[in-house]
């Protein structure tokens, strides 16, 4: 009996070795090696960002490819951890012979993933994290990147709060944010641009709690305290939900303004706090639903939520921008293997994406590899267009490209 | 033949096989990742039986062997970026000195308490380290970790470097398995099983106990330093508990109470975690079932049970 209780067991284990089994043979393929996190706390960023990116391939090779090419993507989950995600991107190169690397969501694994890019001259599209070093100091140049770096959001961030002082003149400013790269990478960012551009301020506050932490009431009540007039916040995901939360049982926005340029705006926050949400917190993001108001961000939304039944998250639209950036770059080149002609085309590239408004192009800038797009911060306020979301965010203030990029002079000090 | 030259025999067999196996790697690789998998796969059986010389042998079950693994690699890593890549092979040098040294000052510290609360000493320190090291954002990279490490020379290549790290790592595995089966071992075995009879037996517990905590460090702290060449980056997660975790699991998938158990265990968790990982998302489900069969239907784990199967229908020779 106990006999074949473990021959069961084995026949069981080997069943589960072969179960997985696939083969890809296909002729004319653009091979994309993706890789974002589909479990834990990001996981909700890879998992909208693997449907937008299968959305877009649906969409181009439905109409019948490019160039006759069509394009197939593998994805694999990162689990978000540098060494791991180096294994599968050398293996997408090596074994798989992908033309190009795509996705990633931490910018800790973006950061090692560049790297292998850069030994075996194969293109990376980032399309979700957003640490400037990819484009300043570590870039390289088969790195591309579709979505905002933190540097962009900082500057339109310190260009709103400049607006702000005018209208409304603030003095003091706290920040709070998690305690790694990403929670640092914005605060130092985002002093730096208050200082170009001129923003006179007074820092009352600065707190580091970690990344994934349940309980903010000690750093509520040292920040109400501190009585800052605008409280910086870096957080992403359900940190922001916890802490605004938090904050709220304690009438902390009736005094202070709650400014969070980077992710605070992700819809994540939106469909997760419902009615919840206070009115007047300015946030911004990579990517709206209901901005621009335009037909190609409203088709792009409403396929999206056609296709799994809610609406996306801001990573959706980097991944969704991905795809149509290497279709284009193929279409131009006029094949997926002529790497050195790719990388030209991808670093002229001029794109129509959802996330333009009306009269302007996202662009490549040739210098970083960094798209460059129209960035804009808006307020909560009531809106139930879509649900579970009751307050989404308008009032829009919109900022160019040119003027919220990383400007030469800190590109020139940052590679030397 | 006598039966002692049967099993010397034997022995040089099952090493030469795996020599050959390892050593023709490059030469029937078909693309550079295999060459890349096959460096993981040596690296991890290192940590792995240097870290089952803890637990198997003189049954000290440390949650914190990612330290030392993590010493390893930051001190290479941190002295090529910040000294220029001629300080490789130094880095892996001073690497090992550091992580004896910490061994030898934190064992004093650890051993001092048995069980579950070593467990606990051994995890707290790890993440202490862990959280310097993510904190340290100045120096060390914090969780963006470092990048671009190459090393030096020759070693740039990556066939020539796999060659380097297969030697070191089966020279080391081959010094640990010496020492499994020397009196040395014998004692650390008679540690983990009675240790009180060692005391009868005018042997000291706790300096057995600081010795093989050292020499398991130090090894463990060699895999990390040789990793760095491999990946040409480091990262907290080297360091984090999670990493102590995973050579706990292929000890356990592989078998504890043998010494090529965690060898095995660590060539099977590199492979599944690979090869389910390219087609599902659910990886972590299938190696978790794993896991549970093993545990639950073969607790000897592969090389125990494989070696159970061989002496029922094999010849009746007595195995070790």
């Amino acid at each position: 009996m106990k006999k074949n209780v473990r021959v069961c067991l084995a026949i069981a284990l080997l069943a589960l070795m072969v179960m997985p089994m696939a083969i890809h043979a296909e002729e004319k393929v653009i091979r994309i090696g993706a890789m974002y996190p589909m479990t834990g706390r990001p996981g909700l960023y890879g998992i909208d960002s693997v449907a937008a990116a299968e959305m877009a391939m649906d969409e181009i090779n439905g109409k019948g490819g490019v160039n006759g090419y069509k394009i197939d993507a593998t994805f694999t989950d990162s689990k978000a951890k540098p060494a791991y995600a180096v294994r599968v991107a050398t293996r997408y190169i090596t074994e798989d012979k992908v033309h190009f690397l795509f996705g990633i969501v931490s910018s800790g694994v973006g950061l090692a993933v560049t790297e292998v890019s850069k030994q075996y001259k194969t293109i990376f599209i980032g399309t979700d994290h957003a640490s400037t070093q990819l484009t300043v100091d570590k870039f390289q140049p088969y790195y591309f990147r579709v979505s905002n770096d933190t540097f962009s959001s900082m500057a339109a961030g310190a260009l709103y709060l400049k607006e702000l002082q005018a209208k409304k003149p603030w003095k003091t400013i706290a920040y709070i944010g998690p305690d790694y790269a990403y929670g640092h990478d914005q605060w130092n960012e985002l002093r730096y641009n208050l200082d170009r551009f001129g923003v006179k301020h007074k820092v009352v506050g600065e707190y580091w709690p970690k990344l994934f932490e349940p309980d903010y009431n000690s750093y509520v009540t040292s920040l109400i305290n501190d009585k800052p007039d605008i409280l910086v916040t870096g957080f992403w995901g359900g940190d922001t939900v916890a802490f605004i939360k938090q904050a709220q049982a304690y009438g902390m926005f009736k005094k202070t303004l709650y400014f969070q340029p980077d992710a605070g705006g992700n819809y994540e926050l939106m469909s997760a706090m419902g009615a919840e949400l206070p009115a007047g917190l300015v946030l911004g993001a990579r990517h709206y639903n209901n901005w621009p108001d335009t037909e190609r961000n409203r088709n792009f939304v409403q396929s999206f939520f056609k296709r799994t039944g809610r609406y996306p998250t801001y990573a959706a639209e980097g991944a969704y921008a991905g795809v149509y950036a290497i279709a284009k770059a193929v279409e131009a080149v006029g094949n997926p293997d002529d790497t050195e002609a790719l990388v030209k085309a991808l670093s002229t590239l001029k794109i129509q994406l959802p996330e333009d408004p009306e009269g302007f192009t996202s662009y490549i800038d040739p210098e970083t590899h960094q798209i460059m797009q129209m960035q804009a911060i808006g307020v909560t306020m009531p809106n139930n267009d879509f649900p579970p979301a009751k307050m989404m965010l308008g009032d829009w203030k919109v900022y160019k490209p040119e003027d919220i990029a990383p400007p030469a002079e800190y590109i020139k000090e940052k590679r030397k | 033949m006598t039966k002692e030259t049967a099993m010397n025999f034997k022995a040089a067999t099952l090493w030469g096989m795996i020599v050959v196996l390892f050593a023709l790697v490059p030469v029937l690789a078909s693309s550079p990742y295999q060459i890349n998998l096959a460096s993981h796969v040596l690296i991890w059986s290192l940590f792995a039986v240097s870290f089952n010389m803890l637990w198997g042998v003189t049954g000290m079950l440390s949650l914190g062997q990612a330290l030392f693994y993590g010493l390893g690699a930051y001190s290479v890593g941190l002295l090529v970026n910040y000294l220029g890549s001629a300080w490789y092979l130094p880095g892996i040098g001073i690497g090992l000195l550091a992580a004896a040294l910490l061994a030898f000052f934190l064992g004093l510290l650890v051993i001092r308490v048995g069980g579950v609360y070593f467990t606990m000493l051994t995890l707290a320190f790890g993440q202490l380290a862990w959280q310097i090291t993510f904190k340290w954002y100045d120096f060390t990279g914090g969780d963006d970790g470092i990048q671009g490490i190459m090393p030096p020379g020759l070693l740039g290549n990556k066939t020539a470097y796999y060659y380097f790290l297969l030697v070191l790592v089966l020279v080391s595995i081959w010094i640990l398995k010496r020492m499994a089966y020397s009196p040395f071992g014998l004692i650390l075995r008679c540690v983990q099983q009675n240790p009180d009879r060692v005391r009868f037996l005018g042997r000291r517990v706790r300096r057995n106990q600081l010795r093989i905590y050292i020499i398991s460090s130090f090894f463990s702290a060699l895999a990390g330093s040789l990793m760095v060449g491999v990946d040409s980056s480091i990262h907290t997660d080297m360091l984090y508990w999670t990493t102590s975790g995973e050579v706990i699991l292929m000890s356990v998938l592989g078998g504890i109470n043998q010494f090529f158990g965690p060898f095995v265990g660590a060539v099977a968790i590199i492979l599944i975690e690979d090869y389910v990982g390219a087609y599902t998302e659910y990886w972590s489900l299938i190696i978790g079932t794993i896991m549970l069969v093993m545990v639950l239907g073969f607790p000897k784990g592969l090389v125990g049970e494989a070696r159970r199967l061989i002496m029922r229908f094999g010849r009746t020779e007595t195995g070790r």
